[in-house]
């Protein structure tokens, strides 16, 4: 059993990480707006995308030593993290290609968008992320009620993100003009927004099912769908950190 | 060790047979462009190179089956051996370095295809589904600008296709000038070829780009400037003499803009409905009613192609062109003049 | 359920199904368009789709894949439905499109008729337990026989033999369109296809260039499952795993192949496409649409390749026998390493490329529009990405099979065991850099030329080392040729040629008169027979006693392999000839004044000889699951772990686990071993029933 200390320290590491994640985006956002150096801000998103994926992802976990029998529960487990992280790198793939389309077609032009809109919806995905880690620990830690309350939470602002997403920025980009079949810019926009809402959404359907097992009384001891369900949300969520300046920052208007 | 002396051998008579099998067998149609010699020779070096690795590979495989194989009633394994680590550097290394040598060869190949002559004579080129639209330079008098099927060129004088597609990607294609290139809807690409050697060839469409993209075929002619020049003052008088009539100018925008690619002009069956005598019937459409084809119905299907189809053409639309009404009245009066 | 001769009966519905679903198309025909249109699409797209559910109802009731293929029709149909009812709703201006459906419909219907498939054939059903948080046993027992090839199993073997029956399927129906457009080709002029014909709403010429889009992709997603296939049969069985990492996930991969297949045959009828297998835009903008079902089809058989590969790798890397370290793996694990690692990544970009189409075509986004800004390039780029790749996913599985098979003919260890292991890896990564080689003539930035001659040639090296390291392996063996054997030189000897053949097309001003020409077309026909196909008979006649516990019958395979080869020789030498003398690709009519006629009637002729020699094949392959003669035992004297064991092979593979003792291939060598099979005492358990819950991501 873990001492309260340690306890505390695992989530304090969360805070931490989260502090800064923030930081990061505040200074993103105001290099962006100032003056505007692309090297600088693929370096800032590098290293955020690096500390979500290390300290929220616990991408380590890969390397851990697992029991020898093959039918033991941590033996599977580590089998489906070695599968998890295999189709995240597939995915990856899908967004790279992406990210290609959208440079060879717009260059250092962004298309018009409300860089404080992008801000706001981009701040509510990095909050729900972090309290997808603190719940994931909370569990681990045998607190199911916080396990289901931080769950929740991030639900929630998943899916303000998602509507944030859908339901405003895409109805202001149209209303502006920029419609899908406007131009290299909306094609962009709308390709690349909607295929991360696809993920987001997905990923709420999973964090919808661990809730639902959570309350049902399950995940005491074999607990790795609740880590499954977080390292997705997370890459969800790293997938923002590069489209988010792509879209928003990066560059001269169109 | 014997078998080693004799495989050998073998390779060396098989790679030389090989080379010059595939040489006797005249592989590369006549070469008529400048472009066509470092090609050739390149071509000449590949083939070398497989007929050697051909039989590098193929003899001591053969030679192993025949002397190796299995005795009647031996049901002992092989020699035990696992391999030769020198022996494997070895033929990673060597072909390395060939590869390496070939690729270099390969970028010098490339540079002498481009090499570029500063008074090229340069043709616009557009392809259309399916034909070929060549543009020349303006003459120097009347200004006036030919425009034609067909690309007429001078023996020895560089020429700079500078092509474009106005519908899907084609490709400029004549086997005897070997050199390729695709045209691209949106943006300008560059092809310069030197004919060498006057005579008739046909450029043809190299790129899938539809239904009849086998048959988008049209004449190149490369000449001397004698019967160059005759040819462009014969279409220049086609031109002025055509440009004042209406049917006249309207035959030409009719070949300017490949519409035979489609309708034929002689009552052959093709993608769309043929023209001769064409002009005042009473055709039946898909929707199963008929109309007269009169001025006005021709001059409707060709700005609006889909308004009206006629019964049985229904499978391959007919793209719309930005024609004025005065020329599509100058195409409609050329198409009453095909009875 | 009838037990009475489910073939005949399956036949008999075939039939049946066909007719009334013809009837009831053309009835919906003749109440849209108001006229009577028997070569009409929507009679033959309601003819095929009841057909085949009939055949599987006859063949099987309803269950399994019959339910699957009912609930895809069903689905299909609620999907279209709802789109058309949808823009009636809005008073859209067309509700119906030319192929009775509207495109959107059609799309949205193809998709749900996926999904629904899926569901109805019960490839999900222990995930939606997992979801409700209720466990379900590891595995399913199958029912012995027959029936259980038809509706999910767990078992990798099963699903092994499921991809590859599968894959055989679509080698028939993609190599009979071959013969039939090579029949319009045997001479000059339209001789069947011409501009009066009508099927399918396609013209002669729009038909053959359907039919050859169509060859092109189905041959190419046959290999992919064939690929799949070997993989899933061979690599759990030879490294000592009881089966696959996620045997659901590997269930559903194999799943969703079947309605991509259907879809195949749907873009077939919907009007067809004329893009070839390589989909470009603009012209794929433009297409009927067919297009939109081929774009689907690929999109869900990629789905299939990409999770096939991914459980390959986690099966290898946490499922091996102890002692089976990284230089002790059995050559073709290596192979199936390799070819995953591109399968994973790669796929995602065709899938990408032409769900991009897709949505230009659907949504008017402009991404390879000109006149929208776009740029028809980058999908090249985009679909070489992967479609380079792929083509060593086809042959690196293939090349391990020659390496698997040869010691074991030349009883000689496999010669240089980590350079070939290594020389897969080789290949794998720089075939990543190569892409381009595809577009020297594109009008992509002149810049990119030389770099990828340079890559593109660098694959000639590892490839070069197996080669040589081949010729060392059966240099001074004790050679037999059975039929494996056989088809394994004949790879070797096909995979040269189509290898040879293809630094040509690296240097760039050459390839600007071999691009586009049936030069190239030689070029891949060797490659991918050399690579792929003879080692895939070979492997079936390998491993084929191991499946089923008989041999298939030696004579009639030598006359298989005696007849395809010369004929297959004839063939792509035509090819290449005529391709260098000016005949380019995906032409339905050629002049005559080139004077290919004889050559392309010859070709034709071999190309049947090819299809006579399959059809002995298929002949034998069934007939030898009865009347083959026993073959329990190791019949090619293998040191490979599965032949230790009897066969056929056991549901859960070894009843006991091995240990890895020695090299795999040290034939020659006195007394030495590969694996030692543990004392059945030893074995604390067989297999405890534990919770799947864990898989409940998958
Ligand atoms: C099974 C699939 C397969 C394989 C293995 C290959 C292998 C290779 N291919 Fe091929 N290729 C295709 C399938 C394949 N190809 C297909 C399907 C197309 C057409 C797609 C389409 O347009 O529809 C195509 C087209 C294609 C092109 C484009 C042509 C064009 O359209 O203009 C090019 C250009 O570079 C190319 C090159 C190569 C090269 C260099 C190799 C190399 O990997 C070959 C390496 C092997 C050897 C070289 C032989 C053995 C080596 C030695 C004996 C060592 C010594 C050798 C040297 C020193 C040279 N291929
Ligand atoms: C796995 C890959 C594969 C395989 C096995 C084949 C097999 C064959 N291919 Fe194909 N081919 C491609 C992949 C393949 N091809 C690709 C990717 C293209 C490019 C498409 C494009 O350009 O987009 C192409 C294109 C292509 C062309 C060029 C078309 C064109 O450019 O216009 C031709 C022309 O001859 C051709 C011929 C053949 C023939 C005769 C066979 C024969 O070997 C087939 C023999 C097999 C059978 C016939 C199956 C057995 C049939 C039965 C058992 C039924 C009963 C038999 C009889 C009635 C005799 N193929
Ligand atoms: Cu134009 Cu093919
Ligand atoms: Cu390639």
């Amino acid at each position: 059993m873990i001492h309260s200390q340690e306890k505390s320290s695992v989530l304090s590491q969360g805070v931490f990480i989260f502090v800064y994640l923030a930081v990061l985006t505040a200074l993103e956002f105001l290099v962006a707006i100032s003056f505007n150096s692309v090297p600088l801000l693929v370096v800032v998103a590098l290293i955020k995308a690096a500390l979500v994926v290390y300290y929220y992802m616990h991408i380590y976990k890969l390397s851990l030593e697992s029991e020898i029998d093959e039918h033991s529960y941590d033996y599977k487990a580590s089998t489906n993290r070695l599968g998890l992280w295999l189709f995240l790198v597939s995915d990856s793939f899908v967004f790279g290609g992406l990210m290609v389309m959208r440079i060879n077609l717009l260059g250092l032009t962004r298309p018009e968008l409300n860089q404080l809109l992008g801000l706001a919806v981009t701040a509510v995905l990095l909050i729900s992320s972090f309290f997808m880690n603190r719940g994931e620990t909370l569990m681990h830690q045998g607190d199911r009620r916080g396990f289901l309350l931080n769950t929740a939470i991030t639900f929630v602002l998943g899916l303000g993100f998602l509507l944030g997403v859908v339901l405003v920025e895409w109805r202001l980009a149209i209303h502006e003009g920029m419609t899908p079949d406007s131009g290299p810019a909306g094609a962009a926009f709308f390709m690349m927004t909607g295929m991360h809402a696809f993920h987001v959404f997905t990923g709420l359907i999973l964090l919808a099912i661990i809730m639902a097992n959570g309350r049902r009384g399950l995940y005491d001891e074999q607990n790795y769908p609740i880590e499954a369900a977080a390292v997705y949300w997370h890459f969800v969520d790293v997938v923002w950190i590069f489209f988010y300046p792509a879209l928003y920052l990066i560059g001269r208007l169109a | 060790m014997r078998h080693f002396v004799i495989v050998g051998i073998l390779v060396i008579v098989m790679s030389v047979l090989t080379y010059l099998g595939l040489d006797a067998a005249e592989l590369m149609p006549v070469a008529a462009s400048a472009q066509a010699d470092p090609i050739d020779w390149m071509w000449n070096l590949q083939v070398i190179a497989m007929s050697f690795l051909f039989a590098l590979i193929v003899v001591p495989m053969f030679y192993s089956l025949i002397v190796f194989r299995r005795r009647k009633g031996d049901t002992t394994d092989a020699e035990h051996i696992e391999g030769n680590t020198t022996l494997e550097i070895t033929w990673t290394v060597i072909p390395l370095f060939l590869v390496l040598g070939f690729a270099y060869l390969g970028a010098v190949n490339l540079s002498d295809t481009l090499r570029a002559d500063p008074n090229a004579m340069v043709v616009k080129v557009t392809g259309i589904q399916w034909s070929w639209i060549f543009e020349y330079p303006p003459d120097p008098e009347t200004g006036l600008v030919v425009v034609s099927d067909e690309l007429h060129l001078l023996v020895d004088r560089q020429i700079l296709l500078q092509m474009t597609s106005s519908d899907v990607i084609h490709s400029f294609w004549v086997p005897e000038f070997r050199v390729k290139q695709d045209l691209v809807p949106g943006r300008i690409t560059e092809l310069r070829i030197t004919p060498t050697m006057e005579g008739d060839y046909k450029v043809r469409c190299a790129e899938l780009c539809g239904t009849s993209h086998a048959y988008m075929e049209k004449p190149v002619v490369v000449s001397s400037q004698g019967e160059f020049d005759t040819w462009m003052s014969e279409q220049l008088e086609k031109a002025k003499e055509a440009a004042a009539t209406p049917e006249g100018s309207g035959q030409l925008l009719v070949a300017a803009n490949g519409c035979a690619a489609c309708h034929s002009i002689n009552g052959a069956s093709g993608i769309g409905p043929t023209w001769s005598g064409l002009f005042g019937h009473e055709v039946e459409l898909t929707d199963g009613t008929t109309v007269i084809t009169d001025e006005e119905y021709l001059a409707e299907s060709i700005k609006d192609p889909q308004a009206k189809i006629v019964a049985g053409f229904e499978t391959q639309l007919m793209p719309t062109y930005g024609f004025t009404d005065e020329q599509i009245a100058n195409i409609v009066a050329y198409i009453k003049t095909l009875r | 359920m009838r037990k009475t001769n489910p073939v005949r009966s399956g036949l008999l519905l075939l039939v049946i199904g066909g007719a009334v679903g013809y009837g009831i198309g053309l009835g919906i025909d003749l109440l849209i368009s108001g006229n009577l249109n028997l070569a009409g699409s929507v009679p033959s797209a309601f003819a095929l789709l009841l057909s085949v559910t009939a055949f599987f109802f006859g063949l099987y009731g309803y269950r399994g894949i019959t339910r699957g293929l009912v609930w895809q029709v069903v689905g299909t149909l609620l999907g279209a439905f709802f789109i058309t009812g949808i823009r009636a709703l809005t008073g859209s201006s067309n509700i119906f499109g030319s192929f009775f459906f509207s495109e959107p419909a059609w799309v949205f219907g193809a998709l749900v008729g996926v999904v629904s498939f899926i569901f109805g054939v019960g490839a999900v059903d222990d995930w939606m337990k997992w979801a409700r948080g209720i466990d379900t046993p590891e595995h399913h027992e199958d029912e012995p026989g027959w029936e259980k090839y038809f509706y999910v199993s767990l078992d990798h073997k099963v699903i092994g033999v499921q991809y590859t029956v599968t894959a055989l399927f679509l080698i028939v129906v993609g190599g009979s369109f071959a013969l039939i457009f090579r029949t319009e080709l045997a001479a000059s002029q339209l001789q069947f296809l011409t501009t009066t014909f009508r099927l399918f709403n396609q013209t002669g010429p729009q038909f053959y260039n359907t039919l050859m889009s169509l060859h092109g992709i189905m041959m190419i997603i046959s290999i992919l499952l064939g690929v799949s296939g070997i993989m899933n049969y061979v690599v759990p069985m030879i490294i000592g795993a009881q089966d696959m990492a996620f045997p659901r996930l590997n269930a559903f991969a194999y799943w969703v192949a079947v309605p991509a297949s259907v879809l195949f045959l749907m873009s077939l009828v919907l009007g067809g496409f004329d893009t070839g297998w390589t989909g470009y835009p603009p012209l794929s903008a433009r297409a009927p649409v067919g297009m939109q079902m081929f774009f689907l089809a690929v999109f869900t058989a990629g789905w299939s390749s990409i999770l096939g590969s991914l459980n390959v790798i986690a099966t290898i890397v946490r499922m091996r026998a102890k002692g089976m370290i990284a230089m002790r793996l059995p050559i073709f694990v290596w192979a199936s390493i390799a070819t995953s690692i591109i399968a994973l990544t790669a796929t995602q970009l065709i899938g990408l490329s032409f769900q991009l189409v897709m949505f230009q075509r659907l949504f008017g986004l402009g991404f390879f529009d000109a006149s929208k800004g776009g740029n028809p390039v980058l999908f090249q780029h985009l679909f070489w990405f992967y479609s380079h790749p792929a083509v060593y996913v086809f042959v690196l599985p293939g090349l391990g099979v020659i390496s698997e098979l040869l010691p074991v003919f030349v009883r000689k260890p496999l010669y240089g065991y980590r350079w070939i292991a290594m020389s897969s890896l080789g290949i794998a990564l720089v075939g990543f850099t190569v892409w381009a080689h595809h577009m020297f003539t594109s009008g992509m930035n002149e810049y990119l030329r030389v770099p990828f001659m340079y890559s593109t040639l660098l694959v000639a090296v590892p490839t070069g080392v197996k080669f040589f390291s081949w010729v060392a392996t059966i240099w001074g063996g004790k050679i037999e040729t059975p039929t494996p054997m056989l088809f394994v030189l004949g790879a070797i000897f096909v995979f040269l040629i189509g290898g040879l053949t293809g630094p040509p097309n690296a240097a760039i001003a050459l390839d600007l008169h071999l691009h586009d020409t049936y030069w190239i077309v030689g070029h891949f026909h060797d490659t991918i027979f050399g690579g792929f196909v003879f080692p895939f008979f070979a492997a079936i006649y390998y491993w084929y006693p191991k499946a089923t516990g008989r041999r298939m019958n030696e004579f009639w395979g030598k006359v298989h392999f005696w007849m395809m080869i010369p004929s297959f020789l004839v063939l792509t030498f035509g090819m290449m000839r005529i391709g260098l003398l000016g005949m380019r690709r995906r032409i339905v009519d050629y002049d005559p004044a080139l004077g290919f006629d004889t050559t392309h009637l010859i070709m034709t002729i071999a190309a049947f000889l090819i299809g006579l020699s399959v059809l002995i094949f298929f002949i034998n392959f069934f007939r030898s699951l009865k009347h083959g003669e026993e073959a329990t035992g190791n019949v090619w004297n293998s040191r490979s772990p599965e032949w230790q064991v009897p066969s056929p092979m056991p549901v859960h593979n070894y009843e006991v686990p091995f240990e890895v003792v020695g090299e795999p291939y040290d034939y020659g060598l006195e007394g030495s071993k590969y694996v030692e099979f543990a004392s059945p005492a030893e074995v604390p358990h067989l297999h405890p029933p534990s919770p799947a819950e864990v898989e409940s991501i998958k």
